[in-house]
């Protein structure tokens, strides 16, 4: 008989994956010598040492803002326009064109127009960022939006809740799963996005010490730099995200 | 008073209600019979007004009208005492009264113990209950219920029935209430119409007369 429970991701295996990346990695350096690729070990030396250099505050913490003004604004601005959109076929019709504009776009296009829009610095990486994330946000959020009950919005009409009991009690539960995703999407491209926009024309940030690093052949302080990126994606995702979406999804719990 | 002439409705081209006339008073009680998809519910929508009829004259001077769904309807992601404290709240009551009333009355319907339980964990019957606390909670000054007793063993539809009987005397609350069981809406109601063909007839609320009434409707 074939058994349908449902098992977690086996903690020892995602171990023995990370030692096998790891393994690889070491392999790899070793290999290419230490200006292609550091090893491990000098990565998190190095990363050790980044918070006494001069301008690791700076590029650290506007790295940080751009982040968390690019996702909050993106993700604000996707499920704000996906509520209404949802509501309202003909706003739903209107968008769509530019939601299709929006996806199909790669985001180096937007990037360069950005430069010539806005020039270099936080302007242009938080544009960029809200432009790309926003039409997550939104699919998810209409589509969400659209899968509602109509029998439990029919009893809010019948109990005359307000328009932000209607969000608050029905809404926003009902899309919490589809936006949980979207929102650990948007998370996780948000810093991608910003890093990839600081590469490409900041003056300041993560991104810009990356591109820095790489001009001076500091392949340790590259890597270091891209280790505490992940590092900054895995603290949102486990401290921040997960325990979100465990909250919200309390009652299914205990109902299974 | 809630006071509809000549009210007709049509929902996806079918004609539900034809020239329906309906005169209800305050603290007026009435059972509403029919069989099914003679547009009974649609009837109570019109009343909530989430539904609208295409023409008559609709006039509806009841405050507030408030419905209780032959299903529970609850809020699955809220615990059974929130669901009656959004509803109060809702209604306008302060967070404080509102956690009190929805406490005093899952102890009216006999649930007082599973304020802290989800939806999910109740029963059918629990649930219709709930729903039928969160409908009186509110105060409405018209009560539409549309066969709230259906999932319920007949012990407790008893109980329930004289708790609604008891509530509608001591609120002065009028009563729309929808049945394939006339036997059962004795005591609550004072009359019954019965709703056939899209327009709604008259019934002598003489017990024999809903006996007999009782064996010509199609359950369902």
């Amino acid at each position: 008989m074939i058994s349908r429970e449902r098992r977690p991701t086996s903690r020892r295996w995602a171990l023995l994956g990370a030692a096998l990346i790891l393994l690889g990695w070491q392999l790899l350096a070793l290999r290419l010598g230490p200006l292609l690729m550091a090893t491990p070990w000098q990565t998190v030396q190095a990363m050790a040492g980044l918070p006494f250099e001069a301008d690791f505050r700076l590029h650290a913490g506007v790295s940080l803002l751009r982040i968390a003004l690019g996702v909050g604004l993106g993700c604000a601005l996707g499920f704000g326009l996906g509520l209404l959109a949802g509501l309202d076929e003909r706003l739903r019709g209107l968008l769509e064109p530019l939601r299709w504009l929006l996806m199909a776009t790669p985001p180096v296009v937007v990037v360069v127009l950005a430069m010539l829009w806005f020039g270099l610095g936080s302007a242009m990486v938080i544009f960029i960022s809200v432009l790309m994330l926003a039409p997550g946000m939104y699919v998810n959020t209409v589509k969400g939006m659209l899968m509602v009950d109509r029998d439990l919005l029919e009893m809010t009409r019948v109990y005359r809740f307000s328009p932000w009991q209607r969000l608050r009690h029905l809404y926003v539960p009902a899309l919490a799963a589809p936006l949980g995703a979207a929102l650990l999407i948007a998370t996780c491209a948000g810093v991608r996005l910003v890093v990839m926009a600081e590469v490409l024309g900041a003056e300041s940030g993560a991104g810009f010490a990356l591109a820095n690093a790489r001009s001076t052949f500091d392949s340790a302080g590259l890597y270091a730099w891209t280790l505490l990126i992940l590092l900054l994606v895995a603290g949102l995702e486990f401290a921040l995200l997960q325990p979100l979406q465990r909250r919200m999804g309390r009652w299914q719990v205990a109902h299974a | 008073m809630l006071d509809w002439r000549g009210v007709n409705l049509q929902l996806g081209g079918r004609t539900v209600l034809c020239e329906l006339n309906l005169q209800l008073r305050p603290g007026e009680r009435v059972g509403l019979l029919g069989g099914s998809g003679a547009g009974k519910s649609c009837l109570l929508r019109l009343a909530t007004g989430t539904l609208t009829a295409q023409h008559g004259s609709l006039s509806n001077g009841f405050r507030h009208a408030v419905l209780a769904f032959q299903e529970p309807r609850l809020l699955p992601w809220c615990r059974v005492a929130e669901n009656l404290e959004i509803a109060l709240r809702a209604a306008g009551r302060e967070a404080s009264v509102a956690r009190c009333l929805a406490r005093e009355w899952l102890a009216r319907v006999g649930l007082g113990e599973f304020a802290n339980a989800w939806p999910q964990q109740l029963s059918g019957g629990m649930a219709q209950r709930v729903a039928l606390a969160r409908a009186l909670s509110v105060a409405p000054d018209l009560l539409l219920l549309d066969e709230p007793f259906s999932a319920l063993d007949p012990a407790l539809r008893g109980t329930l029935i004289e708790l609604c009987r008891v509530w509608l005397k001591q609120s002065g609350a009028a009563l729309l209430c929808v049945s394939h069981h006339p036997d059962e809406l004795l005591p609550l109601v004072e009359r019954f119409v019965l709703l056939q063909a899209g327009r709604l007839l008259a019934f002598d609320p003489a017990a024999s007369a809903v006996h007999g009434l009782s064996c010509a409707l199609p359950c369902g």
